[in-house]
Order: C-alpha cells, then structure tokens, then sequence
C-alpha cells in the first residue's frame, strides 16, 4: 500500500490531507502548483523564497471540510508583508469560526496561471472498480453535467476520446478571444491517473478540482486535489 | 465467494463443456412431462421432435410419454449422457444435480426458478446448488430460458412453437439478460427472416455468464455477430472482467449491445463529481466506447445493425454514394448519415459527365444521385457499375421506392451484383405490396440487407463505419 495512503488509514483518517494530496500526485509525475507545508510564518517566509510569489494559502486541518468557509484560504499574495498578513488572519479566523480544529499547519502553493477549468475525478464502483470522469469545471459541470466516464486502467485513446466526447470540447480549439488549450497534457493527467488508480485500490472517491489547462503546448496543473479513501 | 474468484485451474478443466450447453451428443429432460402447456412439457414436445442428437426423458411420475420410456432416475440410464435440461421445482435441483455429476453428466441448463430472484430462502438454495456443481459441472441458470440452436435443434425456449417463431439458422448468435425478451425477439426474427442461429439466456448465472457466452461465440465461426440484451450486472468485479472479454472479442468480430435500464445517475454523479455512480448506466456506455462494442439504442436498432455487420465488408472511409429515386427520401439519408459522421461526397464535375451520358437529363448526377421517378433498373445498374469501383466512395445507400413503373425485380440481381466490389450495400425500400416483398426477398436472401426507412439503413451505414474505424480499417481518421 502506498505510504501515504497507509499512514491516513493508520491514523484513523478516511480523507488525505491537501499535502498528502499533492504528494501522491506528484509521486505519479501529475502536474501541481509548486508547494509546501509550512508550521509557521517564518518557515513560510522561507519556503516562498524557492516558490515564489504570488502564492495561495491555505489552512490543513483534519476537521475542516470547507476551508474558505471558514476563512482558510487566502489567494494571490505577492509580498511578504502580505504572507505575514494572511498567516495572521487565517489563524484569527480559525480561532474564531473552527476553535476545535487541530490545524497541521498551512499549505503555501504557486498560484497558477489562469485557463481552462476542468475537472478529473474517479469513484470506485463494486462491480467495475474505478471509474475515471472528466468534465468541464464550475458552472458547466453542475449545470450542463457535460462530463465523460471511462473504465480504468484507460489508454491514451481512450483519454483523448474522453476529452473530445464532452459537448464544450470546443473550447480547446481555441474560441473567440481565448487561445486552444494542451490538449494532450490532460491527456498525460487522465492516463497518468489511470495508473495512479489501479495502483492504489484503496481509493474511493477522488477529484483533481479544478485541472487548469493552459495555452496549447503550456502544459495542465491539478490545482487541488480531494482524496477519500478506505479499506479494499 | 464471487464467480470472478472462483479457481481458475478448476474451470478450465471444464470449460470445453461450455460447447455441450449448446452441442450436447445426448440430452436427458429432467422433469419430463406430456402435460402440454407446462414448461417441461413444451421442452420435452420440442427436443423430441426437432433436436438431432439423443433424448431421455426423466420423470418417476411416468413409465413413458408419448411411446418414449421415460426413466425414474437418470442413474438408471445405461448409456451415456452429455447434458441435462432441469424443469423440476427448485428444491429437487441439487438432489438431481448432484445425481447428474454422478452419472458424468458434464453440462447442465436449469430452466427451473425459486433461486436467488425469489428471496432468501431461494439464494440459500443457489448457494447449495453452487457447491455441489463448482468445478464438476457446467451450469448455465437457473431460471432461465436456456439455449436455441437453429443448426440441430437443440431448443429448450419453453415457448410453444405456435406462439414464438423459431429462426432460421444465420450468422447473429443472441446472448439475452431477459428470457422473456430473448423468445421476442427470435420470434421477431423469424418472422422477418433474420438468421440467428444461436441465442441464450443465463437467468441468475450461478457459473457461466455473459464474458464466457461471448468468448464461446468469438470461437464459433458459423457466427459473425454476437448481439446482446443487457439489463445490468451484478456481482462484485464483473464488469471489470467483461470488459477485459468484450475488448478481445470486439477485435475478432463485432458486438452489438442494447442496454435497458439507461436512466441517468449522472445528475448525483455530478453532484459529489463522483459517488452515486455505481451501476449506472453512464459505466455501461463507458465500457462499451472504450472496447469497441457497438450500442444500439432499441431492439429493431440493434438488429437493423446487426444484419449489415453480419453481411457486409467494412468500409475504407465514410463517404457514402446515395442512390435515389425519390428526392425526398435522399435528402432524409442525407439527414441522417450525416448525425453518424458519414458523408455524401459531391462527385466530380468529370464523373458526373460520364454519368449524364446514359441518365435522363432531369436526374441529378452530384450525390445523392436521383434517378427520379423515370429510373430504370439499368440506370441503377450503371450508376451502380460507375462509382462504386471508384475511390471516391466506401459505401453505398441504394434507396428504389419500386412503386414507379420503371423498376422491375430485376433491380434487385442487379444490386447484388455489386457485391463484387466489396464496398458495402444497404437498400431502402418502403412499401408492402407482394412485388415489393419479392424485391426485398432477393435482396435479404442474397446478402444485402434492406430497410424500411432512410434513418434505419443510415444507422445501419454507420455501425459498419464504427467498426471498421475500431478495428482500424480507416486509416487517418480521428475520432
């Protein structure tokens, strides 16, 4: 079993913390903003030296489902003076709205160019085992519910049927003002967590919400990642 | 324990009795009976009178039925017995199953139900019955309908002949979810001709299921299509384990699937972006696009594919050459080739003029070509001879709406012909009138098949194209 899915379960934990998060994707060569998991503001004035800004933070804590609920997320800062602010007022806001909350630390993360919203997630079913999804992101997704299922493991093909089978295809061409978008880096994404999936049965529920897909050639980010697992 | 974990080493020492399901030397009817309108009554009328190996007939209420013993046991059989077809009620089976595998019976069809479907006392019973057989018979059921096999008669669809028409034998073999459905739809086919020369229904699949059916039909080579009626599955892992099969039959020859029960879970599924997905109907669909099984929205859509898979080579390419002598029935092909990523290429202004040579000069010679209600069975002919060796089509729509006077049955020879050019050939023809009818004999009869609407041979059209892209006959197309 993975280590890191293996020490959650160990912990009595059904869901992955953000940074356990992050570190499994990368473990599978998955595109993520560029990361840390800091104590503390001075640990963060450090780490942001080799991250550099602007970056997001964002409070990890085992109790706290909806972070910007609750006031633990803060985007965009691009300063010191502001890291230092935004330590300072997602701890206030913890102690204030989520007093019990154990907090593990905070995730300082690259903030990540815009693009394209679109979301990869998997569910695991008794009677096909994982099933991988994409669609696109936010209001299109909720709405229109223009989203693609495949069974894993799936090929890159299979991946790129995927992408193509949803009706806003289209805007990966490229549409009015907006560029096309890199295609064959969601294609990476999808089949690389393919393999992620059937590596790791104990996977129940995942989400890579939202997968920000840039100019063509540019490359696609998981943005944030969601995992809830359990025993096989 | 789940059927996909059961040991493998000791199925395959009794997979090849998967074939005595279908081709038993020797059957003996368990629950034989000369009551005529119960199920082993039918079963027994049916095998005795049409099936070409040998029949025993077990019952102990009876010494014989009809002039043929009937024994009490099938232990007290002296020759040998491939495969038993059960009609006693449930809690018999085991008993008579056990007997069987004693006797070195290796095949077993339980038509008889009161297992798992009726609650748990029957499930018990299944699972009793799973014991006893795993690994030392083959069981198809129970309750199910069990096994037609159009080649030797080997029937055992308890359906009375006078109330379900049996097909004649042809290339489409059925595996069907549904009994009920699967004595439909061979009574359907039979009425209208269609060859299916082998059809099954597992009922609750205590050992053989439909990824075994399926690998058993890819190995059977009078078969060139395999159709199925699925509702859904059930037991933990399955889909996992038809989709590894369905991948490597849909490359040897192609699948057409009809799933019932399509209503979308994909509102919840969209909802936590994943959960509540389970067993719904977008899986199905996933599965099937990703292994190249091909998906039919109804039962006529299903067979209306089926028939030009099982008669047609595949295309090279996905444009179409239409053929008309209505213009309003071309535009409508037009409409709906079109909604499956096929085409209707304008031909060039150089062939259009070799064709105006011989054609009326009110026909259209761009594509659609309409002959008009002047055609001739010779302009089709030529139209026909001209373009279709050509590169500028794959396939062709030949629409003769054989009201007009020009036609004759002859059209039909005509067409068939065109076979030697190896492109495939759908016909539309509308109508019901005995000429009509005699046009569409010689069509079907010889290999090419007919429809009675532009959309249906359309679909027909762009399940071959389906196929031939899947199985990679068109070279530089994307999906």
């Amino acid at each position: 079993m993975n280590p890191i899915i293996a020490k959650a379960l160990e912990e009595g934990r059904y869901k992955l913390l953000e940074h356990e998060s992050f570190e499994l994707l990368r473990q599978y060569n998955i595109p993520t903003p560029e990361f840390a998991l800091v104590q503390d503001v001075n640990e963060a004035l450090k780490v942001v030296k080799d991250i550099g800004y602007p970056v997001a933070l964002k409070v990890v804590s085992p109790d706290i489902i909806h972070k910007s609920d609750v006031g633990g997320v803060i985007l965009n800062i691009n300063s010191d003076d502001e890291l230092r602010a935004a330590c300072e007022r997602i701890r206030r806001n913890i102690s204030e709205k989520a007093p019990y909350a154990r907090v593990v630390g905070f995730l300082l993360q690259k903030m990540v160019p815009e693009g394209l919203e679109t979301i990869i997630g998997a569910t695991r079913d008794a009677i096909f085992g994982h099933v991988l999804m994409f669609g696109l992101g936010g209001v299109l997704v909720e709405v229109l519910q223009d989203v693609s299922f495949r069974i894993v493991p799936i090929t890159e093909d299979d991946a790129r049927s995927m992408i193509r089978e949803i009706k806003g295809y289209r805007l990966f061409n490229g549409y009015r003002n907006m560029p096309a978008r890199d295609e064959e880096a969601v294609v990476y994404i999808l089949t690389r967590f393919s393999e992620l999936l059937s590596e790791n049965p104990n996977i129940v529920e995942a989400d890579l919400n939202p997968v920000i897909v840039l100019e063509r050639g540019k490359g696609a980010y998981a943005a944030d990642a969601r995992f809830i697992i359990g025993l096989s | 324990m789940s059927m996909a974990q059961e040991s493998d080493e000791a199925k395959a020492t009794v997979t090849s009795s998967v074939d005595l399901l279908f081709n038993p030397g020797s059957v003996a009817i368990i629950g034989a009976t000369p009551r005529e309108n119960s199920v082993g009554g039918v079963i027994t009328k049916l095998l005795l009178s049409k099936f070409k190996g040998k029949v025993f007939l077990v019952n102990p209420k009876y010494d014989e039925i009809n002039g043929v013993k009937c024994y009490k046991s099938i232990l007290d059989i002296q020759e040998s017995v491939d495969t038993v077809v059960v009609v006693v009620p449930a809690p018999a089976v085991p008993r008579v199953i056990d007997e069987s595998i004693k006797k070195g019976v290796k095949a077993a069809i339980i038509i008889s139900g009161g297992f798992s479907e009726v609650g748990e006392e029957g499930a018990k019973l299944e699972e009793e019955l799973r014991r006893i057989a795993q690994g030392r018979i083959r069981v198809l059921g129970p309750n199910c309908i069990g096994v037609y096999n159009a080649y030797n008669g080997f029937d055992t669809f308890f359906l009375p002949e006078e109330r379900m028409g049996r097909p004649q034998p042809g290339p489409i073999a059925l595996i069907s979810n549904s009994g009920a459905v699967a004595g439909a739809i061979l009574d359907w086919a039979a009425r209208r001709n269609i060859g299916v020369g082998l059809a099954v229904n597992y009922g609750n699949k205590l050992d053989v299921n439909e990824a075994e059916l399926l690998e058993y039909f890819a190995r059977d080579s009078r078969v060139r299509v395999i159709v199925m009626y699925m509702e859904g599955l059930k037991y933990p892992g399955e889909g996992k384990r038809l989709l590894e099969v369905m991948r490597e039959v849909a490359t040897v020859k192609p699948i057409v699937v009809y799933k019932a029960g399509r209503s979308r879970a994909a509102a919840g599924a969209v909802k936590s972006h994943t959960a509540a997905l389970a067993g719904s109907y977008e899986m199905y669909r996933a599965m099937f696009r990703q292994v190249g099984v091909i998906e039919a929205n109804n039962l006529t859509d299903t067979f209306d594919m089926a028939k030009a898979l099982a008669t047609q080579p595949l295309p090279r390419g996905n444009r179409v050459l239409v053929i008309t002598d209505s213009g309003g029935m071309g535009i409508q092909s037009i409409d709906a080739l079109d909604s499956y990523g096929l085409m209707v290429p304008e031909l060039s202004e150089s062939i259009q003029d070799i064709l105006r040579k011989r054609l009326p000069p009110l026909a259209v010679t761009r594509n659609p070509i309409d002959l008009t209600g002047s055609a001739t069975d010779a302009m089709y002919k030529y139209v026909l001879d001209t373009i279709l060796p050509t590169t500028y089509v794959d396939m062709a729509l030949i629409i003769a709406l054989m009201q007009i006077p020009g036609l004759t049955i002859n059209l039909g020879n005509y067409i068939v012909e065109a076979k030697r050019f190896n492109k495939p050939i759908v016909v539309v023809s509308f109508g019901g009138n005995e000429y009509v009818v005699k046009f569409e004999r010689i069509l079907e009869d010889n290999g090419i098949p007919v429809y009675h609407a532009p959309h249906r041979a359309a679909r027909a059209l762009g399940a071959l194209y389906e196929y031939a892209r899947f199985r990679g006959f068109v070279r530089g197309v994307m999906a």
